[in-house]
């Protein structure tokens, strides 16, 4: 069967309509925004009593500011879980369109209602909330694209790993879920920047994989690491997890039950 | 119930236990590391940092230990027409919704993070545990679960009215709690830090009541009562509310599945 030559675009576009499906994404997007207000004034307080770090003030607070504009980018989800779960899987092999292509269409049709929603606004009243959301230098803003741009791809990947470790060890879907959320949230920078963690660690954990998803782009766009350094490890991680998560994947797919519905 | 989980695969229960542990252990780290790289945050030392979060990992193994399978997330249940299953026991609701959340086993993932830091901050700070303190202490827990709980019971009471889009309801409004409730709130501006007692009441369920059992607050009597006040109006609104919905189920029904048994 020949595809549309906008299949992609539209499968972006019909998940982008369901974004409204319920008005309950506003529950998460006050979520963010209080996490952010809370992460804000919880790095002045310890600047106020503690004036030293390898990052300043203000390189921080832009850290955090950006890391929540790019929430969805730098801690991707496709609906490959929803899909397990409800059983839906099934259908999207049927689709003539490979299955990560329409989850990752999928969720891009979704970022770009987030984006407007949310990411668009929360830059825009960064001044208001005392932060400067602009990148170190514009240098750092084009390598900060590139290097979000392989943050995207290592997303993919881990997220088409963590679906194959699902099926292969027949786990529960959220349980394996739960713990790379939790796994992610420590190794990757989302919430404290690596360069803040104690006694080295932050370095150890600045060379795994989920540090190329977030710690990377956001060190990159505030200036507070080494672009060359960061994206090649990126790349390291892309090139390497994307075979090992299909041969999981294609390995273990057929083992796939789902009692959803 | 619970027990019968775990006897009928416990290589299962143990992988929730585990991941109830590592969740448990990656809620707390951020503000841990921070308290550990700075000796403590702001007007907080390190072991009152500890104290926070072990307080907030306890108020979470509790609920997870007496409101499990759903009943702390209950709009999943009422969106999902399983409040049919509750109501057709012969016992009360209430009754069966303390009763039927009971997992001591797979509820207690919390334990061991929680204990630890508890126990850290504990002999650090050199707490006397006199019994006023531990009174006030069960007081506090009580008051923190209840906060919770209402806030939980509040908006799932939206599932009544509607299943479909509010059946998840409950996941985000979780969220939205225990996301926020580990970290000290004292540099928020005065309408952000309103919010997190109120609107969004984060800053009730362990950074109020962890300032006032470490002294870091006045012990006079208004401020002290804040938490237990603040439980009492959540739940009589959680309660009122929650009613309403219950009069509007039992005129309606679930709408939730076809005549021919699928999910709508």
């Amino acid at each position: 069967m020949r595809l549309p030559e906008d299949a992609y675009l539209k499968t972006a576009s019909m998940a982008a309509a369901a974004f409204f499906d319920t008005p309950f994404f506003l529950l998460e997007y006050a979520l963010r925004f209080l996490r952010v207000l809370v992460l804000l004034a919880l790095w002045r307080t310890v600047f106020a009593s503690h004036a030293t770090g390898s990052m300043t003030l203000p390189q921080v607070l832009t850290y955090t500011l950006i890391a929540e504009v790019f929430a969805a980018q730098l801690n991707l989800r496709t609906s490959l879980n929803d899909a397990m779960w409800d059983g839906t899987l099934v259908i999207r092999f049927l689709r003539p369109m490979g299955l990560i292509r329409q989850l990752a269409a999928e969720m891009a049709g979704r970022w770009s209602i987030d984006l407007v929603l949310f990411s668009l606004p929360l830059f825009a009243i960064a001044p208001l909330l005392g932060v400067d959301p602009r990148p170190a230098s514009p240098p750092h803003a084009i390598l900060f694209i590139t290097s979000l741009a392989l943050s995207i791809v290592v997303g993919l990947a881990l997220e088409q790993f963590s679906g194959a470790i699902v099926v292969a060890f027949e786990q529960p879907v959220w349980l394996v879920d739960y713990v790379r959320v939790a796994i992610a949230t420590v190794l990757s920078g989302q919430l404290l920047p690596l360069a803040y963690y104690p006694a080295g660690i932050g370095e150890l954990f600045s060379w795994l994989p989920f540090a190329a998803t977030t710690w990377a782009p956001l060190a990159i766009y505030t200036g507070a690491g080494n672009p060359p350094l960061l994206i090649a490890t990126q790349l390291f991680w892309g090139i390497t997890l994307w075979p090992i998560a299909n041969w999981i994947w294609r390995a273990n797919r057929e083992k796939l039950a789902s009692y959803g519905g | 119930m619970d027990l019968l989980f775990v006897a009928r695969g416990p290589r299962v229960a143990l992988i929730y236990y585990f991941s109830d542990l590592v969740r448990g252990a990656a809620a707390a780290t951020a503000t841990f590391l921070l308290a550990e790289r700075f000796d403590g945050i702001g007007a907080w030392t390190k072991p009152q940092v500890l104290f926070l979060l072990g307080y907030a990992l306890l108020v979470r193994l509790l609920i997870d230990s007496f409101f499990n399978y759903n009943l702390a997330h209950v709009s999943r249940r009422i969106g999902r027409g399983q409040l049919d299953h509750l109501l057709i026991q012969p016992q009360p609701l209430w009754m069966a919704l303390v009763t039927e959340g009971f997992a001591p086993v797979t509820g207690t993932g919390m334990l061991l993070p929680s204990a630890i830091l508890l126990g850290a901050a504990g002999q650090q700070l050199n707490l006397i545990f006199s019994p006023g303190w531990c009174l006030q202490f069960i007081a506090y827990l009580v008051a923190s679960i209840t906060v919770v709980l209402s806030f939980e019971y509040a908006w799932a009471s939206i599932a009544f009215w509607a299943p479909r889009a509010a059946e998840e309801i409950n996941s985000h409004t979780w969220d939205l709690l225990q996301a926020l409730t580990p970290f000290p709130l004292d540099g928020l501006s005065g309408w952000a830090l309103g919010s997190l007692l109120t609107v969004v009441p984060a800053g009730i369920v362990a950074w109020y009541p962890s300032r006032a059992l470490l002294g870091l607050a006045p012990l006079a009597w208004p401020d002290a009562a804040v938490a237990p006040a603040a439980a009492v109006l959540f739940a009589a609104f959680a309660a009122w509310i929650f009613t309403r919905g219950l009069h509007h189920y039992g005129r309606t029904g679930s709408s939730r599945y076809l005549d021919y048994g699928h999910r709508r």
